[in-house]
């Protein structure tokens, strides 16, 4: 018998009996048929009715059931398995139920065990019925000195919209959408339940475009740690996996160098100094021991700027996280590439531009250093560039 | 079909330097190139050049992500092949070694570098080295595991405080000769024993000091090494082995890994009786109790016999670190490559006021992971 | 052009990779690497007695753990053994590979087994990056492996319209691929009717380059078995897969230096350029039957066809819109769904071979090219444009090709 992910169709199917629930199927009555195709696939029809049940594999058609899974046998047992979400199943057409799907996926559930027991099928359970625990799982402890408001606008069946109140360590939920909010979040109603059971992974469904956020993004990643995991109704919880967490640290004391220190005393009076490689004669910024293509040490120091033109430019919308403080920037913020005057042309220096100027901003601009009030030497002298508008672009 | 023997043409060390405040390791880096070149001639052009280099550093100690992308420069590696060896740099060697005779290249530079003084913590680093659920929370790093690893093998071999600081005074000697050490001041074995205890048994003066430097060589096939250097230094073979992770499944005085690790070098140089065809031993002894230790991995020395080795004058038959050693102080990443450097040039009789006469073989060790968890044999002969 | 000559061939004899995911609470790293280790072993049909050397390779600064390969020889089966521990950031896997290649053709061992992990959520993935960074300058700006700039580049070179599109296309195609992959981490379900709303709707990161675009943050290990010519002849449970060529091109340390009035030759262009030089191959889209290429998004994935195919002009869009690039097309481009589907960074340039190799056996399952698979090219890419770039064949007959 081929297996998939260590187990087979047919066993499936075999220890159904083992797994059936029969006080909970005393006013079920059913005949669900399955065809999985491929090796290892088969033909089965399960018969449920007044809390008995019976299992048969079928030669030829499947004949007689309110309802019929098809799917390739890999597949199915993938999703039995909790392997592979049974939405993306669905969606990709790799299953397919005639019948009413989301009849089996209430019913299953519950007149069965689950075929592996820390395996999670998505369940019936409405984004309706998660906001109603919302205040229950809330976690005053990691909410301490936090206020904002969320909204949540869940289209579709068991959907609706709602505001949840953080403040003063209290949690309330309220009908409706409340101004301003903090941060908005909206998509259908049954992405917001499957993120919640664990059928939908947030970060896939942010990333195409299934949820959509307004406000502050910041907030709405924050929001998770305020709440105890939602868990369905009747579902043992899985084992505990106790992870770690730590933050590692280690005090550097870095070196300058006579070519980068160079560099930095030149910063220090608001200046750059770009080293000019002897043999193919590109401005190095900042500047390095040696020019990588001659493969020469380089000894002359030319000031280059201080305004230069821009060549390229990211608009950034996703901050990185600074790595030692995990600090976010504001967004969106602008970093241009910049090739001084005097700089030869490919060697250009990486720079932010003034938030302000984003607008406006374009190839070819020209633009000018901000300078700290203080300098001291260090890579934070230089805040970023401006415009140079009174010369006009290229 | 490709090269048979492959050889060490040239090697350049920066000096070993407690802190070199001063320079980036890039520019200690473009130093050692340039002294190469110097002494070779050789090229990086695409068809009779350097085309593949084989670095040496880490991310901790440079505290940046791919730390050999901070080198590319001074490595001459634009647009060449360069690959690196995250391990304690004898391996790039060895390593080196595996691509001449793969015939993917005829000529290898290798190059390591490490400023131990950059990471105000080397012990931080070393924990975690350890599994973050365990070994780091009870706070082991290498000079605690090497703490319970020279109480072990001070009681197996008989080994005695005054025979500790005979080590540390032998190595200063030998140090004082060498321009490239960092610890070259002269001490007596009484300033060794009142020095305070870092991790019992371990003396501030049994530890190597904190080092910054860097080392180079460049290798060559058989057929192409006389093009750099009259006197080649071939490497007959190399070998290393991983032991077991938890310092509880290991007798930490048995030398398992460096056991297999020389036997299986041996075999490859042809090596039948080491006590007999070796001449001259680099041995990296972070701590003073393991220069014995190792020794007797090595097969130098009887299991146990360590201390009855240096009484019987052990270290000066097999000319033992004539360098001064790793106690003299190297950065613990490349501390192997400087042995093979100095084995090199000893072999090569450039070795200055520290050569030893009628030389043919020589070993280089390294060690890696808490007491010894891996270790490499590099055998070089004339 | 310079050609070496192989001591001796070396075939890829064995393949293990865990599934990828987001998130596998369920092992530590040695257990994630002994999954794959012990797969590997299992689709060689050998022990772990049988291997001779490991290596292994990662990146220290994403999961934080100095010298990984201590702990990990847990999972590697390093004991006992000879193990290397060498790394290149995100062409790691590929480093890998060419390092096992280059260690059974030195004769030095028989049989290698290279792992490549990552366990990217215990760690900080962007901020990891953003270390490559030299500390003293640019590490405050870099925004880990981010940009548009080469989307602005495709949309200044081909209109908005029709490079957006490239993008999406590409982008769908991958998940098209992913679906069939089980392993893979990342798998939506994407229609090509959904690529307008994906072009306007998904997220924005940087510019155009958006969250769709984006490769995935995942968990997991892939090892390799390699062994020589000979130890092949003595019989092997699947296919041997042979290496032909292999060729890592590395560049300087600084980036911004890539976005100036005009670029060097790109590192994936010269290291086609001149792997298929050396080799022999004059049309590499005429001769390989399936590239698997380390594709950090969809941008530079559809820019880079362009670089590793030598091709001019708009001639790589154009095989994208026919369909070239589909699973069934001319030439097949990552039917495993690539990075953008699945990238634990240590192992990500490992799977492009391992994939290319399941290709040539016809072991890929679901994903499976439908015709032979006889030639495949597989890339990786990391640090500051760093290029790698591999030829892998079914048979041992290439010299033909290397003289015409």
């Amino acid at each position: 018998m081929t297996e998939y992910f260590g187990t087979t169709v047919a066993d499936i199917f075999a220890t159904m009996p083992k797994r059936f629930k029969p006080e909970e199927a005393k006013e079920v009555d059913i005949a669900i048929g399955y065809e999985a195709t491929g090796e290892g696939g088969g033909k089965w029809k399960a018969t449920i009715k007044h809390g008995t049940l019976k299992v048969e594999t079928v030669e030829g058609e499947l004949t007689d059931c309110k309802t019929t899974i098809h799917t390739d046998a890999e597949t199915f047992v993938g999703v039995t398995l909790g392997m592979i979400g049974a939405l993306d199943a669905l969606s990709s057409q790799k299953l397919r139920v005639a019948g009413d799907p989301k009849f089996l996926m209430l019913l299953l559930p519950k007149i069965f065990t689950p075929y592996v027991a820390p395996a999670k099928k998505p369940d019936a359970v409405t984004a309706r019925d998660i906001i109603a625990t919302l205040a229950e799982r809330f976690r005053p402890e990691k909410a301490e000195g936090v206020a904002m408001t969320i909204g949540y606008d869940l289209a579709g069946e068991g959907g609706g919209r709602w505001t949840i109140i953080i403040r003063d360590g209290k949690c309330a939920v309220r009908e409706g959408l409340a101004d301003p909010l903090t941060v908005k979040m909206t998509m259908e109603a049954k992405t917001y339940a499957g993120m919640m059971v664990g059928t939908i992974e947030a970060v896939t469904a942010f990333t195409s475009g299934q949820v959509k956020i307004e406000g502050d993004m910041a907030a709405a990643g924050a929001t998770a740690k305020y709440f105890r995991k939602y868990v369905v109704p009747g579902a043992t919880e899985a084992e505990e996996l106790i992870s770690l967490r730590v933050t590692n640290s280690i005090e550097q004391r870095f070196a300058t160098g006579p070519v980068m220190g160079r560099w930095f005393a030149g910063i220090r009076e608001k200046k750059f100094l770009a080293n000019r490689c002897p043999k193919c004669g590109r401005t190095q910024i900042p500047p390095r021991e040696i020019c990588a293509w001659c493969r020469v040490r380089v000894h002359e120091f030319v000031e280059v700027g201080p305004k230069g033109v821009v060549t390229h430019f990211d608009i950034v919308y996703f901050a990185s996280p600074d790595p030692l403080t995990g600090a976010v920037r504001d967004t969106p913020y602008a970093t241009v590439y910049v090739v001084l005057d005097g700089a030869t042309e490919r060697e250009a220096i990486t720079v932010d531009l003034k938030k302000e100027d984003i607008p406006r901003l374009k190839e070819g601009a020209r633009v000018r250093p901000v300078w700290a009030e203080v300098t001291t030497g260090s890579y934070r002298d230089l805040i970023g560039v401006e415009l140079d508008e009174e010369e006009g672009s290229l | 079909m490709a090269t048979k023997r492959v050889a060490i043409c040239a090697v350049a060390q920066h000096k070993n330097d407690s802190d070199l405040w001063h320079k980036r390791f890039q520019g200690m880096l473009l130093d050692v190139l340039e002294e190469l070149q110097a002494q070779t001639g050789f090229t990086f052009d695409e068809e009779t050049g350097v085309n593949t280099i084989v670095s040496c550093s880490d991310d901790f100690f440079d505290a940046r992500t791919i730390s050999d992308n901070g080198v590319t420069d001074v490595l001459g590696a634009q647009y060449r092949g360069e690959e690196k060896m995250a391990q304690e740099g004898l391996n790039a060697v060895g390593y080196a070694q595996a691509v001449i005779l793969s015939g993917y290249a005829d000529l290898v530079l290798v190059m390591g570098h490490c400023k131990e003084s950059q990471s105000e913590s080397r012990r931080m680093i070393a924990n975690m080295g350890f599994d973050p659920f365990y070994g780091r929370a009870v706070g082991l790093d290498n000079l605690n595991a090497a703490a319970l690893q020279a109480r072990a093998y001070m009681k197996k071999a008989g080994l005695t405080e005054e025979q500790l600081a005979g080590i540390v005074v032998r190595a200063r000697q030998f140090a004082a000769r060498n321009p490239y050490a960092n610890a070259r001041e002269i001490v007596e074995a009484g300033t060794v024993i009142a020095s305070p205890q870092l991790c019992d048994p371990i003396r501030q003066l049994h530890a190597y000091p904190v080092s910054d430097g860097a080392v180079g060589m460049l290798l060559a096939s058989e057929e192409r090494a006389a093009e750099f250097t009259d006197k080649p230094v071939w490497i007959a073979g190399f070998a290393n082995c991983m032991d077991s992770y938890f310092l509880g499944d290991r007798d930490l005085t048995a030398n398992f890994a460096l056991k297999q690790a020389a036997g299986r070098a041996y075999r490859k140089a042809g090596i039948a009786d080491p006590k007999k065809e070796i001449g001259l031993v680099e041995v990296m002894d972070a701590y003073a109790y393991q220069q014995p230790l190792w020794l007797e991995g090595l097969g130098l020395c009887g299991d146990g016999k360590g201390a009855r080795f240096l009484d019987q004058g052990g270290q000066e038959k097999y000319r033992v670190n004539l360098s001064g050693g790793m106690l003299a102080g190297n950065p613990v990443i490349i501390a192997g490559l400087y042995r093979a450097a100095e084995a090199a040039l000893q072999l090569k009789g450039e070795a200055g006021e520290r050569q030893a006469p009628d030389l043919h073989r020589a070993v280089a060790h390294s060690t890696t992971g808490a007491a010894g968890q891996f270790h490499s044999v590099l055998i070089l002969e004339r | 052009m310079k050609m070496h000559v192989k001591n001796r061939n070396v075939a890829i004899i064995g393949i293990g990779q865990t599934s990828f995911s987001s998130h596998k609470e369920d092992q530590n790293q040695a257990e994630m690497v002994q999954e794959a280790v012990i797969r590997a072993l299992a689709d060689a049909g050998l022990k772990i007695g049988d291997i001779d050397c490991i290596v292994h390779g990662n990146m220290e600064l994403f999961e934080m753990q100095f010298a990984p390969d201590l702990w990990h020889s847990l999972g590697t089966g390093a004991y006992g053994k000879d193990e290397y521990r060498i790394t290149t950031g995100g062409t790691t896997g590929a480093t890998l590979v060419c390092a096992a290649d280059n260690l059974v053709a030195s004769g030095l061992y028989n049989t290698v087994l290279a792992i490549g992990m990552e366990k990217l959520q215990e760690g900080n993935t962007t901020g990891g990056i953003t270390n490559m960074a030299d500390p003293l300058w640019f590490r405050n700006l870099q925004t880990g492996a981010l940009t548009g700039t080469t989307a602005q580049e495709m949309i200044d070179e081909f209109g908005e319209e029709r490079a957006k599109r490239a993008a999406m296309r590409y982008r769908i195609m991958m998940d098209k691929h992913a679906m069939l992959n089980p392993r893979a981490h990342r798998r939506f379900g994407l229609e090509y009717s959904q690529m307008e709303d994906l072009m306007a709707n998904s997220p924005p990161l940087v510019g155009e380059l958006r969250l769709i675009h984006m490769c995935s943050q995942s968990d997991g290990a892939c090892a390799m078995i390699f062994t020589s010519e000979e130890k092949v002849k003595q019989g092997t449970k699947n296919p041997p897969v042979w290496i032909r060529d292999h060729i890592q091109i590395h560049r300087e340390e600084t980036i911004p230096n890539l976005f100036g009035f005009n670029k060097p030759e790109v590192t994936h262009h010269y290291a086609a350029r001149t792997l298929f030089a050396r080799n022999g191959i004059q049309d590499p889209v005429a001769y390989f039957d399936v590239f698997e290429m380390y594709d950090p998004s969809a941008w530079w994935a559809v820019d880079w066809l362009r670089e590793f195919f030598l091709l001019k002009g708009d001639e790589h869009l154009r095989m994208l819109e026919a369909g070239d690039f589909d699973l069934d097309g001319r030439i097949p481009i990552n039917p495993s769904g690539g990075v953008i589907a699945s990238n634990p960074i240590g192992a990500t340039a490992m799977l492009r071979p391992a994939e290319a190799a399941l290709q040539i056996r016809g072991d890929a399952g679901g994903h499976q090219i439908k015709k032979e698979v006889r030639h495949a090219l597989a890339s990786g890419f990391g640090g500051t444009f760093w290029s790698v770039l591999m030829i892998l064949e079914k048979e041992l007959n290439w010299q033909e090709v290397s003289h015409d």
